[in-house]
């Protein structure tokens, strides 16, 4: 079994006129999947990330640069992560196409975790 | 790698009303003049919660996790106004914001909720907006109602519903509104205007005088939850109080009737009363005896008497018909409301018949009542029972041409079939 990262892109922008229906209902149905997803034991966990952006660095000019993100032009940034556990990239795709993520977050980017083995050594 | 956690997965509801209690409970604090900030602020807490209880599941208490995230927005965006103005007594006034603002922490809870629900009540109903916009910006503040909802159930346009919310609140800042209960001295005048608000509020979920739906249980219910508040409350429990509240109650539980599962509407003769919800009826019950405290009998409490009239007979053919035709009579002797007059006939055609109903219909003479559906719906069942169906036909027409709920012309086109079939 190997490790996915499921890297959830969200738009920074805040929904305008949001009412407690609103919000429950979508909560409801990320709680569904992720219940579905722990009983079928391959859910490893989730995060949310702040809404910042975050710091980036860089080595710039032999110093380390670091900036705030997000830039103002940039509508999207990293929300959250979800970590599942599959077979395969196929596998790991499906699950991904039941999260509720797909319908109310910008896109999900799905990873692998390279995972080295003692035995693959 | 964080292992896997128990995720709160017992969904504690988020109700509306729960927003509109947060909105309360903070404008409290900062002040009717910063209800926008709080409101904004409420709005960046959900969409909050959204992103992270979706990720996350929900907190144990997630008003306190919500109202915690908009008080802190609020005094940051406060402290940020200030430093750019730089005005040091401003920045003391924070100060006491924030303590106070700790200070909800702990009696956040049921008391400074209830008081705080009911001065924006107050507020809202206040005589210097319009009766309309009174309803619209108590459903937006008191019960937590999005403006995309309220222009559902309305079936008005958002925008057009966002202005008037907006007009209405500039009012209260310009009248210098106090988030207050009234006092003794001017209790009864503002606690009429609160209930007759609540009375219309739930009258246009009742028969929802627009649109695909026959009812919009949510007006019913925010009116008769607000009712309750207000019946609980020393200074604005009254008997009149009581008496609306047991009006909302009794004709509540029947809601779950109204309607067959295809979404027909079934009339009281049709409906299955075993549907009728038993806990409100008792509810109500006991608010119509405490109604019944005083020496004053409202035209709540002669309407009240009359639904309950309905909701206590165990069928549509043992009702006491007798008895509602002088609830009536009493009703109108008050208010020669023509709408009364109206449902007084019905009464009346089951004690002394069709015919006699259907004179006492025609000698109504009210302008009102010329654009008002019901009234023909009526004239066209007492014209078919007096064997007129042609006629019956005529008036049916008329009361389709007059509404605009859907449902509802349905329901009467299905009687014009009904009669042509057997003439």
């Amino acid at each position: 079994m190997a490790s996915f990262m499921f890297l959830l892109h969200d738009n920074t922008s805040m929904p305008e006129d949001l009412s407690a229906e609103d919000v429950q209902g979508v909560i409801e149905e990320y709680l569904a999947w992720r219940k579905e997803v722990a009983n079928e034991g391959k859910l490893i966990g989730g995060e949310k990330l702040t809404d910042d952006g975050g710091r980036h660095l860089a080595m710039s000019d032999g110093g380390i640069r670091v900036t705030d993100g997000p830039y103002a032009e940039i509508k999207e940034a990293l929300g959250g992560y979800f970590a599942i556990k599959a077979a395969d990239y196929d596998e790991a795709i499906e699950i991904a196409k039941t999260c509720p993520h797909i319908k109310y977050g910008t896109k999900i980017e799905v990873r692998q975790i390279d995972e080295i083995n003692l035995a693959d050594m | 790698m964080v292992s896997e956690k128990a995720v709160n997965e017992s969904i504690d509801r988020l109700f509306r009303h729960d927003i509109g209690q947060m909105i309360s409970v903070l404008t409290r604090i900062f002040g009717i003049g910063k209800i926008d900030l709080v409101e904004d602020a409420l709005q960046i807490a959900l969409s909050r919660a959204l992103k992270k209880w979706a990720f996350k599941g929900i907190p144990g208490n997630p008003k306190a996790w919500l109202i915690q995230v908009a008080k802190n927005h609020i005094l940051d965006q406060l402290r940020r106004d200030n430093k750019s103005v730089g005005f040091e007594e401003e920045f003391r006034k924070t100060d006491e914001y924030a303590h106070k603002a700790d200070f909800i922490d702990s009696v956040y809870f049921e008391h400074e909720i209830f008081e705080g629900q009911l001065q924006m009540i107050f507020a809202c109903c206040h005589p210097s907006i319009p009766v309309d916009s009174q309803i619209a910006l108590t459903l937006k503040t008191v019960g937590g109602f999005s403006v995309s909802e309220i222009a559902h159930a309305f079936l008005a346009k958002k925008d057009a519903v966002a202005k008037m919310i907006t007009r209405a609140k500039t009012r209260l800042r310009d009248h210098n509104v106090k988030l207050e209960i009234p006092g003794r001295e001017n209790i009864s005048s503002r606690l009429e205007a609160v209930l007759k608000v609540l009375y219309l509020m739930f009258n246009e979920g009742y028969t929802a005088s627009i649109g695909n739906e026959l009812t919009r249980n949510d007006l019913c219910h925010e009116a008769t939850r607000l009712a309750k508040l207000l019946a609980a409350h020393p200074v604005t429990s009254s008997p009149k109080t009581s008496a609306l509240t047991a009006l909302f109650l009794f004709q509540a539980s029947r809601l779950p009737a109204r309607n067959s599962d295809d979404g027909t509407i079934l009339v009281l003769a049709e409906q299955d009363r075993s549907l009728w919800d038993r806990g409100k009826i008792a509810d109500g019950l006991s608010y119509l005896r405490a109604s019944a405290s005083g020496c004053e009998v409202s035209e709540y409490h002669l309407e009240a008497e009359i639904a309950s009239y309905h909701v206590l007979s165990k069928s549509f053919d043992s009702t006491d018909w007798k008895s509602l035709v002088g609830v009536y009579e009493e009703l109108l002797e008050r208010n020669p409301s023509p709408i009364a007059a109206l449902n007084k006939t019905i009464a009346v055609s089951h004690v002394e018949g069709a015919k006699a109903a259907l004179t006492e219909l025609n000698s109504l003479d009210d302008r009102k009542l010329q654009n008002y559906y019901p009234f023909f719906i009526t004239k066209g069942e007492l014209l078919h029972m007096t064997g007129s169906p042609h006629e019956a036909i005529l008036a049916f027409e008329e009361a389709i041409r007059l509404t605009d709920n859907e449902p509802i012309k349905r329901f009467v086109k299905e009687k014009i079939k009904r009669i042509t079939s057997d003439i």
